[in-house]
C-alpha cells in the first residue's frame, strides 16, 4: 500500500461538486442521505473534527498505531543495541562489581529512546500520509472551511445526474452549491 | 440522534458560534499589538537581559562566581532546574492524562499549558548546562564516539537518565503542541492579509485542508500521543527525583521521591497554569473560554495535589523517626528547626496549609484570590526544592563540613532572567499563535452528551 493518500490532492480529477453547509447536524444527516442514494463522496472538509464522517464517507481505519507498535519496537531494539555495545562489549566499567548485563538501570534510557521513536516515527508517517509538508499548498474549496464551515466534495462521474445531486445537497440544507475544477499543472 | 445536554454546564459562554470562536481567538495575531502586550514584552526583555548579563558573568569568569562550594555544591541552580521542569508538566498532564480521561474542560486551556511546558523545559534546560561549567564540552553527557580511550557515558548514572528523560519529554511536547497548533494555523493562514504572514503561516500549515481522512488519522495520533506522554510526564519527574534518592545524602535516600516528585510538579504545573491563565482570560478578554468554571476545576487539582505533597512531607519526616538512622533523624530536625528553618516553614505553609482555603467555594471562584495563591504555590514549590537540596548538603555525616549557603547577584539573576526567557516566549506565542485551541474549542459549542 502506498504510504502517501492520493485522495487528499484535488489535482488531475473531474469536476468536484461542493456543498457549504453551517450547521453540524445538518451535514451529517446529508451525507448520510447522499450515501444512501450511492452517491460517492470523496471527501469532507471541517473545521474541526466531526466524529462519524469518515466512516461515513468510508475512510478505512488508520493503521497508524500499528506503525507506532513497530516505530517504538525499533526504538527499544536500538537503544538495547547502543547500550550493549558501549557497556558490555566496547567499555564495561566495573563499578563496585556489579553486573554489568540488563540491569534495572537500563531502563530509563531504554523507555525514553522507545517514547521518542515511537512519537517521531508515528508523526513522520502521519504528515507523509496525509501530504503535509511544511510549505505545501493544497486547494481549499471555500474561504471558510477552516474558520466555520463544513464543505462536502463529490466528484462527478460519467453518468451522474448532477443536477440532481445538487438538488439533493440543497434540499439537506446546503447553504451554497458551487463547482469546483482544479487547474492541472 | 446526538441531543444537547440539559444538565451539564457548557464550557464555552457567551452562546459562541465556530466564526466567533475563530474571530475572538484569532483577534490579537491579527490585529497591532495592545499596549498590555507592549508592556509585558518590554518587561521580559529587561528580564531576558538580566539573565543575559547573569551568564556572560559566569561564563567569563567561571563558574566561581556563584557561591556553591564543596558541600553544597548545588544551590540555586538545581533548585531551579527542579522548579522549571515541574513546572513543565503541567502542560502534558493538561494535554495527555485529561484527553485520555475525556474531560473537556481541558481544550481551552491545552494550549497554553503545553507552551507554557515547552518554554519551562528550555528555562529549566539553562541551570544543570551552565552547573557543568565547562559548557563548551557540555555534548560529552551524550553517548557519542569520542576520542578519550572509548570512554562512554554512564548508564547507571540517573543525571545521564535525566539527559535523556528532559530531552525525549522536550521533543515528544514539542510534536504534540505542534500537531495540535496544525488546524489553527491553517485557520490563521486563510485570516491573514499581509504576504509575509500568509507565507509563514502557509509554510507551518503543512497544507492542511480539514479533510475528514486527516481529522481521522490526526484523533488517533493525537490519542496515541497522549497515551505516550503520561507514562513520559510520570518518568521525568521520576528520574529527576532519583536524581536525589540513588544518593546516600540523609534527607535524599528515600523511596518515596518519586510520587512525590511528582505531585509537587503538577502542584506547581497548575499554579503557574493559573498564574498565566487568570491574567490572559482578563487581558484577552477570553472570559467566555477560559470561564471560572475552568479556574475552579483548576484549583481542585491545586488543593489535591498541595495535600499530596503534604502528606509526602509528613511521612518523611516520620520515616526518618521510624527508620531510627541518627543522620536521617538529624536531617530533618535541622530542615524544620535548624538555621534554615524559615525557608522550610515557608514550603509547609505555602504548599500544605494555604491550598486547604480552596475548601471554600469564594476562593475556588473568585480570580484575583486565585492570581495570588498560584504565586503562593509557586513561591512555595521554589522553597521545597531549595529545602531539599540546600538543608540536606549543607549538614551531612561529617561536622567539619559543615556550612551555610546563600545565593550569590549571579546566581539570583540567573533565577530571574530565566522568568525573562519564559515570558519572552509566551508574549511572543500569545502574539503569533492562537492561545486556545480554536479547532477543539468549536467541537465543544453544542455541549454535546
Amino acid at each position: 500500500m502506498a504510504i502517501l493518500d492520493k485522495n487528499l490532492s484535488l489535482r488531475n480529477r473531474n469536476k468536484i461538486l461542493v456543498g457549504v453547509w453551517e450547521d453540524e447536524d445538518a451535514l451529517v444527516d446529508a451525507a448520510h442521505a447522499l450515501v444512501d442514494k450511492g452517491i460517492h463522496i470523496h471527501d469532507i472538509y471541517t473545521p474541526y473534527p466531526v466524529h462519524g464522517l469518515d466512516r461515513i464517507i468510508g475512510v478505512k481505519r488508520s493503521k497508524l498505531a500499528r506503525v507506532a507498535f513497530l516505530c517504538g519496537l525499533t526504538g527499544l531494539i536500538l537503544m538495547v543495541t547502543m547500550i550493549w555495545y558501549m557497556y558490555v562489549i566496547d567499555w564495561p566499567i566495573n563499578i563496585g562489581n556489579k553486573p554489568v548485563r540488563f540491569t534495572p538501570s537500563w531502563i530509563p534510557v531504554m523507555f525514553e529512546g522507545t517514547v521518542l521513536c515511537t512519537a517521531y516515527g508515528m508523526g513522520f508517517f502521519f504528515f507523509w500520509r496525509n501530504r503535509m509538508l511544511f510549505a505545501v499548498k493544497n486547494d481549499l474549496l471555500d474561504d471558510r472551511q477552516t474558520d466555520d464551515r463544513l464543505v462536502v466534495a463529490i466528484e462527478t462521474v460519467e453518468g451522474m445526474n448532477e443536477a440532481e445531486v445538487v438538488e439533493l445537497m440543497k434540499s439537506k440544507g446546503a447553504v451554497e452549491t458551487k463547482e469546483f475544477q482544479a487547474v492541472c499543472k | 440522534m446526538i441531543h444537547d445536554s440539559l444538565i451539564r454546564e457548557r464550557l464555552v459562554t457567551g452562546d459562541k458560534s465556530a466564526a466567533d470562536v475563530t474571530r475572538d481567538i484569532s483577534r490579537p495575531i491579527l490585529n497591532q499589538p495592545s499596549s498590555a502586550w507592549k508592556v509585558g514584552f518590554t518587561l521580559s526583555i529587561v528580564f531576558l537581559a538580566i539573565f543575559g548579563i547573569s551568564l556572560f558573568y559566569t561564563l567569563w569568569t567561571g563558574i566561581g562566581v556563584w557561591n556553591i562550594n564543596k558541600s553544597v555544591m548545588w544551590g540555586w541552580d538545581i533548585t531551579n532546574f527542579v522548579f522549571w521542569v515541574g513546572i513543565g508538566h503541567a502542560g502534558t498532564l493538561i494535554s495527555a492524562v485529561l484527553l485520555l480521561f475525556r474531560q473537556k474542560w481541558r481544550m481551552s486551556i491545552n494550549r497554553s499549558a503545553e507552551a507554557m511546558t515547552i518554554f519551562a523545559v528550555i528555562c529549566a534546560a539553562m541551570f544543570p548546562v551552565f552547573h557543568m561549567g565547562r559548557v563548551w564540552v557540555g555534548y560529552w553527557a551524550l553517548p557519542l564516539p569520542n576520542a578519550f580511550g572509548s570512554l562512554w557515558v554512564n548508564y547507571n548514572s540517573p543525571l545521564l537518565w535525566d539527559v535523556f528523560a528532559i530531552s525525549t519529554y522536550f521533543s515528544v511536547s514539542l510534536l504534540f503542541w505542534y500537531i495540535g497548533l496544525i488546524p489553527d494555523i491553517a485557520t490563521i493562514r486563510d485570516k491573514v492579509k499581509t504576504k509575509t504572514a500568509k507565507y509563514w503561516y502557509n509554510f507551518f500549515a503543512m497544507g492542511w485542508t480539514g479533510s475528514t481522512r486527516t481529522w481521522a488519522r490526526y484523533e488517533l495520533v493525537s490519542l496515541i500521543l497522549a497515551g505516550l506522554s503520561t507514562p513520559l510526564v510520570l518518568s521525568v519527574h521520576t528520574i529527576v527525583s532519583t536524581d536525589f534518592a540513588t544518593s546516600v545524602i540523609p534527607g535524599w535516600h528515600t523511596t518515596i521521591f518519586p510520587p512525590y516528585f511528582v505531585a509537587g510538579a503538577i502542584f506547581s504545573g497548575f499554579g503557574m497554569v493559573a498564574t498565566l491563565l487568570v491574567v490572559a482570560r482578563k487581558v484577552m478578554n477570553y472570559e467566555n473560554y477560559i470561564t471560572i468554571g475552568h479556574l475552579e476545576a483548576m484549583t481542585k487539582i491545586i488543593m489535591v495535589t498541595g495535600t499530596l505533597v503534604g502528606i509526602a512531607y509528613i511521612t518523611e519526616f516520620f520515616i526518618a523517626w521510624y527508620s531510627g538512622v541518627p543522620e536521617e533523624q538529624y536531617a530533618f530536625l535541622n530542615r524544620a528547626f535548624g538555621p534554615y528553618w524559615w525557608a522550610y516553614w515557608s514550603m509547609m505553609s505555602c504548599n500544605l496549609i494555604a491550598p486547604q482555603v480552596f475548601w471554600f467555594k469564594w476562593a475556588r471562584t473568585t480570580p484575583w484570590f486565585i492570581f495570588i495563591m498560584s504565586i503562593v504555590v509557586n513561591v512555595g514549590m521554589w522553597f521545597e526544592r531549595f529545602v531539599i537540596i540546600v538543608t540536606s548538603l549543607h549538614r551531612d555525616y561529617l561536622p567539619s563540613s559543615w556550612v551555610m549557603y546563600a545565593g550569590s547577584l549571579t546566581e539570583i539573576g540567573l533565577f530571574l532572567g530565566t522568568f525573562g526567557i519564559f515570558f519572552t516566549c509566551f508574549f511572543l506565542f500569545a502574539k503569533f499563535l492562537p492561545v486556545i485551541n480554536m479547532a477543539e474549542v468549536k467541537s465543544i459549542l453544542r455541549n454535546r452528551e
